[in-house]
């Protein structure tokens, strides 16, 4: 399914969160958005998942119009926000059945199909929230919008707070997710290599407004080629001229692009967690 | 991967169903189930299972999605309720106080003592009811946000003006129930000592209470829906209380003692007061004044049964509709 977004604006009284952005995310692709704290990355979620109107603009998923009814858009997209939490008194299986019946689905194993998918035991999923990690909290999450097999799943920073290898186990998931479904998958991140490592293409967002987008490989070459035509070369480390890191300093400027210095370490960790706890 | 399901324990007693569910949610989805009429799916078939998925999902719409929503988030709230004692602590918080009060005010019983005992429950209640509906729904929407639930219901496709009214419906049964359970003992108390004849006398104090409470619980869900930390709605709902219950009665009083007021501005005050509404409904149903205070002055202020029912349910309608429209205002 289809996402357009055409020279969108939203302002917060004297805040202006999106300030023209236009974007198209391919249906079936992964698209990541990156930017820094204030881009405006959960504002266009909102708007996506009808929470909110566009002051201007138009946003569409699937050809649907978002402004005229929320609801028919949240029906066929999964949203996990980036502030999620269950109460502490249900189990988790408990938390999948209230989403089953709100969306009113049968009863056809979705739901422990769903907590496989996201490597939830069933041991697990009959306990209690109260007693759930950080990282199971974020695959329930993750469960509850798999559940109605939606044709868009959209994730807010949804590695935001887990550890390094909670972050590439969550990784795993959505690929596997990719792979086996031809749902269009938004997240927004400020993990660069999160991006890297999962999307095929992406955007960069800063002010309010898109900088760069189109597939990884593009931005990054693109981004090569600036460095090279601007001289750059001699006062970036390799590491800093190759891929989307380079991509995302060319757009927001060396200063704006220090959060992602601290995402690609968050990444980098990951990766050697990894390598560590393997067989 | 081990399989749990058919008969594990999350360690708290509560044995689950054989998919793995709480037994009370098990009924309260199989009503939804019912409610909906739909066919269950054969796992096997995806074919015929996105077909019953698309036809499902175009049930959202209408008066049957919204009821559906409604009762879902009511249930819930409800089951969470009893699982954090809610439930239980209000039910014996009315039957210790109910209880204390029926022993003192039965040394002083005479002819009319049944009327008497409903009476002193009726003061009573206009204290207690009041703080426990206020404790039970200040956190109805703003603890919820604060515990990421409710963005994640708000993710899904509903209104969520139903997302309020199931809050608020769900949390008023626990109240009701509590209510009736808990008072319910000193009603069985009442009719073994002074005999059936007492049981009408009750039971509008029952249904009094009863509407109080909702009253206070819904003023609690407007104070959450619209504060921005529980903190703030915890005080809010305090500074409610405190306005309600002691000094709108006692300022009613002076005006009532310093001025001639007419009978329309003496109901006037009364309907402005969803606590002295509640102490004029049931004490003029027992033609006593024992109630004292505002009440006393305004046994002979002329507004019906019905006039002084009504404006409790006001008082429940008006403040759940305005938290209905303004959470919509809140950025989640």
């Amino acid at each position: 399914m289809r996402i357009d977004a055409s020279d969108v604006r939203k302002t917060y009284g004297d805040v202006t969160a999106l300030d023209g952005l236009s974007l198209t995310v391919p249906s079936g692709s992964t698209f990541g958005i990156i930017g820094t704290n204030g881009a405006g990355k959960s504002t266009l979620f909102r708007l996506l998942v009808g929470h909110d109107r566009p002051d201007a603009g138009t946003v569409s998923v699937g050809g649907t119009d978002v402004t005229e009814d929320g609801r028919r858009i949240r029906e066929r997209v999964g949203y996990l926000p980036e502030h999620v939490g269950f109460p502490d008194g249900l189990t988790g299986r408990e938390v999948l059945g209230v989403h089953r019946a709100m969306r009113g689905l049968s009863k056809d194993g979705r739901t422990a199909e769903a907590i496989e998918r996201v490597g939830l035991t069933a041991d697990e999923a009959d306990r209690r929230v109260s007693g759930y990690s950080n990282g199971m909290q974020r695959r329930l999450g993750l469960a509850t919008v798999l559940l109605p097999d939606p044709d868009v799943l959209i994730l807010d920073e949804p590695t935001a707070g887990l550890d390094p290898r909670g972050v590439d186990e969550f990784h795993a998931i959505v690929e596997e997710i990719t792979s086996e479904t031809d749902a269009t998958v938004v997240f927004c991140s400020h993990v660069l290599g999160e991006v890297e490592r999962l999307c095929d293409r992406a955007a960069v967002l800063h002010d309010g407004r898109v900088r760069a987008a189109g597939s990884v490989d593009e931005l990054a070459a693109e981004a090569e080629a600036a460095a090279d035509r601007d001289g750059d070369s001699a006062t970036r480390s390799g590491r800093d001229r190759d891929g989307l890191r380079a991509a995302f300093r060319e757009a927001v400027g060396d200063d704006a692009a220090h959060d992602a210095r601290v995402g690609k370490g968050r990444a980098d960790d990951a990766t050697a967690d990894r390598e560590e706890v393997a067989p | 991967m081990s399989d749990s399901r058919g008969g594990s324990d999350d360690g708290t007693g509560e044995a689950t169903r054989p998919d793995g569910g709480h037994p009370d949610a098990t009924a309260a989805v199989d009503a939804l189930d019912a409610v909906d009429g739909g066919p269950e799916v054969d796992a096997a078939d995806s074919e015929s299972a996105a077909t019953a998925a698309a036809a499902e999902t175009s049930t959202n719409d209408g008066v049957r999605g919204a009821l559906r929503h409604v009762f879902v988030v009511a249930v819930t709230e409800y089951r969470l309720a009893v699982r954090s004692r809610w439930a239980l602590a209000l039910t014996a918080l009315f039957v210790v106080f109910g209880g204390v009060m029926l022993t003192f005010s039965g040394s002083a019983v005479g002819p009319a003592g049944a009327e008497r005992v409903v009476a002193s429950l009726t003061s009573l209640a206009a204290y207690l009811v009041p703080l426990a509906a206020l404790a039970l729904g200040y956190d109805a929407i703003v603890g919820r946000e604060e515990e990421g639930w409710l963005a994640v219901v708000f993710s899904l496709p509903v209104r969520r003006s139903e997302v309020v009214a199931g809050t608020y419906l769900g949390r008023l049964a626990v109240l009701a129930g509590a209510t009736v359970l808990g008072f319910g003992f000193s009603g069985a108390l009442i009719v073994r000592e002074f005999g059936a004849g007492s049981l009408s006398a009750f039971l509008g104090f029952l249904g009094g209470t009863v509407g109080v409470g909702a009253a206070f619980l819904a003023v609690a869900l407007l104070l959450s829906t619209v504060a921005r930390e529980k903190t703030h709605a915890l005080g809010a709902a305090l500074l409610v209380w405190v306005w309600f219950v002691l000094v709108h009665d006692l300022l009613a009083l002076g005006i009532v003692a310093a001025t001639e007021l007419p009978d329309a501005a003496l109901s006037a005050l009364v309907l402005s007061n969803p606590v002295s509404a509640f102490r004029v409904f049931v004490l003029s149903g027992l033609g006593t004044t024992a109630g004292g205070g505002f009440t006393a002055v305004l046994a002979g202020s002329g507004l019906s049964t019905v006039a002084l029912a009504a404006s409790l349910v006001a008082w429940t309608i008006v403040p759940v509709a305005v938290a209905a429209r303004l959470v919509r205002r809140r950025r989640l």
